[in-house]
């Protein structure tokens, strides 16, 4: 008998503890912004807070990208909003985690699309996930900007979707200038991460290597989980390269570096600008020294916009910001910069984005949008790893 | 070539490490532990802060991360463990994955996401050994490597200890009527694997120069390969696995190519696992025998929902989008109803079937791609893909899974890990077909009768018209001749075949079943993503969808639908938690296993 009572104890609670934890969620669901919020924004809200909802990851694998992403956002924020706000209302976003996992973006663009406060929205870090929900967005005529999404078909699911990611046509090709011109490499081994991303930028690097007269000695794709890369190195040492290309990010760039010594190679490392990170050189340490790489932002660039970013990047964090941090602090700079002049409406920001001319942006100068809904005229500077620092390089 | 074979010895050296742990913990507790890599990877993180915080030299680091990690095996084992005794094992397999994530999700918010650089305070001394180098660090690493496995060895061979260890491991019961405690077994077990996990962790990261939160997964799931490969409880036959499985992944990616590593490193344990069940190195080459079915999975007595209850429960869920007009939550319903058809799918296997399958994300993908290339390539109209995909998801479904359905229990489900990863690294791997990494874009939203049905409430209708459509067909076959050979198969196999009921024939109509109703998911989510790629079909999914099937309750068609909507919905009702908020979805997942371990739409039989 009072084993059956137990029982049912136990049947209530579990029950109740569903019920509390689904109705908790529910009576929240207007979610409150998490963005940096000084006590006027708080203030403020009540006025028409303008929002930019946010989706990416900020638990699971990806999470170290989604905090950068937040430091980019927070410190634009405070600039717009020291200057006025859009349209003298107060700029703010909403960030919703979605672990970059597809299966989860697809609701947050629903809840995006039916909160009347939100005017556009940016995300997601990776491309299932972002793709996943771009749909939605296109329907609902909702702008989704793009801040890493690289993949090809990224932009052309509809003109609501907008990418201001360094996109691979521009990258890939002047690494392979970079290489073959700069340095003067012939034989290049190609080892890229097989991702939409790597295996495209592998694609392009190797078109235009080969028009610029180098043979690919070699091209290997590894997998995203890889931390052995031994075996794929005496390949490439035996193909005999006098260039070893990387199409990697920084963690596994830095992995690579590491263990290119210990299969006995000894060849001029150039690596693709996703390696440019303070990271690359923190987990590769002394591995690291002498490979080349190009970017679009360096915090030693001349140029004052990028001074100024760096500057209160610096202030603001304590650290060097990195191009993920650039990419976040323009994303939001860019739909500000947009609504400013045409209003917060979510059409008229669309075609706003179209027609805008001269958008300030760290990574790319004084830019516009392009027919393919990318970012046009990217500059790029040539980096080498000096010293345990990324210095400027003039060939 | 001879430098392929040392690299593979290289990388092998490293396996061996983790793998000796898991080989001997699985031994005592009949637990494959999926907390293991986390313990892992946070003994690599208690290393890191010993040398960059507090600048330790190797020594004394060593003992530290023994110490908290034996301790934190403790832990894992007082609180996911020893409370879930007799809940049975698909329970324990459940409560170790909750254990697990609490970990990862801990270390992330206490050390950040970002991976740490962690430099070795030990003169890095190299050989030259054929065309590569060798460094101290390859050496240490042997040498801990094999000084733990003698230890360990000696210790359950020679000491009153590792006898009563012994002894658990082989019959529980009989242990405890011999005056073993049975309990201190447990603990002492959980305390040397997790002191294991730690150092292999420390080390580890020390060999990589980095230290992350999601590190253990990829490095627990070689471990438990190798140790798969050598026979599990077998310790030698770990570290000869370990060395077999870098080997042969090194020769792959040099005759090969990179992406086929982890596929080689499947189809050698499904090759081994087919001719040699219990490992390369048992002693017989029959299976041992399971502990008696029951305790392997706890069945209760269904519910039993009143009819008119399921038709109200059908009716308002039909009617709701006329009442809620709220586009997010339309549409979490209808992700849960997709989720849902696909936890009946597994309930077939494993609750009805009794077979544990840890990669069900396989069966949506065949059916999730089969609709993409048939829709995107052949230019099919939506409505014939749906009917088709599922044949085609169904026919390979069942060829790829009859190899390792001669297997049982555990050796099954690490199997069906293995398959479900297989069919996500064919994915990327067969280019041609379905374009690799890229992924197949611009899938058209699903059309029928030339209306494109586009809008959140539309998707909810189909998604939910699908679900009702599997729900009948499984409480159907549920009630059939066909659910009760199932059963019988699920309850006492030997048995069963007494009766005629050949296991490996309904095993695969199970698995066939199985996967044409995933299937049906698959295209579901195709359709409403508009994009898939290989990294789509995460082992997490599979692992969720598991999840779902065990909280409401197994063989129990309704919770299955039941689990996933409590899975869907409530991860993102917990969304004002922010980071906190699949810690506590790893916190509830023990309370509700705890409190009904039989699931939420069960009675206790």
């Amino acid at each position: 008998m009072s084993l059956r009572r137990a029982q049912h104890a136990r049947v209530l609670l579990a029950g109740v503890l569903t019920f509390a934890v689904v109705t908790a969620g529910c009576s929240l669901a207007p979610t409150t912004p998490s963005g940096a919020q000084g006590p006027a924004g708080a203030q403020n809200a009540a006025q028409g807070e303008v929002l930019i909802g946010v989706m990416g990851p900020l638990t699971g694998d990806n999470a170290e990208y989604g905090k950068i992403w937040r430091r980019g956002f927070d410190l634009a924020l405070e600039e717009i909003n020291a200057a006025g706000g859009v349209q003298g209302r107060p700029l703010n976003y909403v960030f919703e985690d979605t672990q970059s996992d597809p299966k989860q973006t697809p609701a947050v663009a629903q809840k995006f699309v039916s909160d009347p406060r939100i005017v556009a929205v940016i995300g997601d870090f990776s491309s299932p996930a972002s793709m996943a929900a771009s749909p939605i967005f296109q329907r609902a005529g909702l702008v989704q900007l793009g801040i890493t999404n690289s993949h090809p078909d990224f932009t052309k699911t509809g003109d609501y979707i907008w990418s201001n990611s360094g996109s691979q046509e521009d990258d890939a090709p002047f690494l392979a200038t970079l290489a073959v011109e700069d340095l003067g490499k012939k034989r290049l081994a190609v080892l890229h991460m097989n991702t939409d991303w790597g295996q495209t930028s592998a694609d392009l690097f190797i078109a235009k290597a080969e028009s610029l007269g180098a043979e690919i000695v070699l091209r290997e794709a590894y997998l995203l989980t890889e931390k052995d890369f031994r075996p794929v190195l005496t390949k490439a040492r035996d193909a005999n390269p006098d260039a070893l290309i990387l199409i990697s990010y920084y963690n596994d760039g830095a992995l690579i570096a590491q263990q290119i010594d210990d299969v006995g190679l000894d060849v001029t490392v150039v690596a693709i600008g996703s390696t440019y990170s303070p990271q690359f050189i923190a987990l590769g340490g002394e591995a690291v020294e002498g490979v080349y790489t190009a970017t679009r932002f360096h915090p030693a660039d001349p140029r004052p916009e990028a001074q100024e970013f760096v500057r209160k990047y610096r202030e603001k964090y304590g650290v060097e910001p990195d191009n993920f941090a650039a990419v976040a602090y323009d994303g939001i700079k860019i739909l500000a910069a947009v609504l400013n002049e045409v209003g917060v409406d979510r059409k008229a920001l669309r075609d706003g984005l179209e027609k805008a001319e001269n958008l300030q942006t760290v990574m790319y100068g004084t830019t516009a949008f392009g027919e393919d809904r990318r970012l046009r005229n990217p500059r790029y500077l040539r980096l080498v790893v000096r010293n345990g620092a990324f210095e400027i390089w003039e060939p | 070539m001879l430098d392929q074979l040392i690299n593979g010895l290289v990388v092998g050296n490293l396996y061996a490490l983790t793998a000796v742990g898991i080989t001997q913990i699985y031994g005592v507790a009949n637990v494959i532990n999926f907390a293991h890599g986390s313990i892992y990877m946070v003994g690599a993180f208690v290393g890191w802060m010993a040398v960059t915080w507090f600048g330790l030299p190797l020594l004394p680091t060593l003992g530290l991360v023994l110490a908290a990690s034996a301790l934190l095996g403790l832990l894992v084992e007082r609180v996911a463990i020893r409370p879930y005794t007799g809940s049975g094992r698909t329970v324990l397999l459940l409560t170790t994955i909750a254990a697990g994530l609490i970990l990862e999700q801990a270390a992330q918010l206490i050390w950040g996401p970002e991976t740490k650089a962690f430099h070795a305070p030990i003169a890095d001394v190299r050989f030259r050994v054929g065309g590569g180098f060798i460094g101290t660090l390859d050496l240490v690493i042997l040498a801990v490597g094999l000084t733990t496995a003698l230890v360990l060895w000696l210790f359950l061979k020679r000491s009153r200890l590792g006898w009563a260890v012994r002894a658990t491991a082989q019959d529980r019961e009989a242990a405890l009527q011999m005056g073993v405690d049975v309990h201190q077994v447990s603990r002492i077990s959980f305390a040397m694997a997790g002191a294991l996990a730690g150092v292999s962790g420390l080390l580890v990261g020390l060999y990589y120069h980095s230290v992350y939160h999601t590190m253990g997964f990829s490095a627990s799931l070689k471990g438990f390969t190798a140790a798969l490969l050598g026979g599990l409880g077998n310790i030698p036959g770990a570290i000869l696995g370990a060395y077999l499985l870098g080997t042969a992944e090194s020769l792959a990616v040099a005759w090969l190519g990179s992406t086929w590593r982890d596929l080689v490193g499947i189809a050698l344990l499904l090759g081994v696992l087919l001719f040699r069940p219990g490992g390369l190195f048992a002693a017989t080459r029959a299976l041992l025998p399971e502990p008696t079915v029951g305790t392997f999975i706890p069945i209760g007595r269904p519910l039993r929902i009143p009819r008119w209850a399921l038709l109200a429960a059908a009716a308002a869920a039909l009617v709701l989008p006329l009442v809620v007009r709220n586009g997010y939550w339309l549409q979490v319903l209808a992700t849960a109803w997709i989720f849902g058809l696909l936890a009946i799918s597994l309930n077939l296997i494993t609750g009805t079937a009794g077979q544990i399958s840890l990669g069900h994300a396989g069966f949506l993908a065949l059916g999730a791609y089969a609709s993409a290339i048939l829709t995107t390539r052949l230019q099919l109209p939506f409505l014939l893909a749906l009917v088709v995909s599922p044949l085609i998801a169904a026919a390979i479904g069942v060829v790829i899974c009859y190899p390792a359905l001669r297997l049982r229990g555990q050796y099954l489900a690490v199997a069906t890990i293995g398959l479900g990863q297989g069919i996500a690294l064919v994915a990327l791997n067969w280019t041609s077909l379905t374009r690799g990494a890229l992924g197949i874009s611009n899938i058209a939203p699903p059309t029928l009768f030339g209306v494109e049905i586009a809008s959140a409430a539309g998707f909810y209708w189909l998604t939910l018209l699908l679900l009702i459509g599997g729900v009948w067909v499984a409480e159907r076959l549920s009630g059939s001749y066909l659910g009760r050979a199932f059963r019988a198969v699920r309850e006492d196999e030997v048995a069963a075949r007494a009766y005629g009921v050949g296991l490996e024939r309904y095993k695969s109509i199970a698995f066939g079943l199985s996967a044409f109703i995933a299937a049906f998911a698959g295209v579901l989510l195709a359709h409403s993503y508009t994009y898939i790629a290989p990294d789509t079909f995460t082992h997490a999914l599979s692992l969720q969808v598991l999840t779902m099937v065990v909280l409401g309750g197994l063989d129990s068609t309704m919770g299955a639908v039941v689990g996933a909507l409590a899975l869907i919905a409530i991860p993102e009702s917990a969304r004002f938690l922010a980071e906190y908020r699949f810690l506590v979805y790893g916190l509830l997942l023990l309370a509700m296993l705890r409190f009904r371990p039989r699931g939420l739409l069960s009675a206790a039989s």
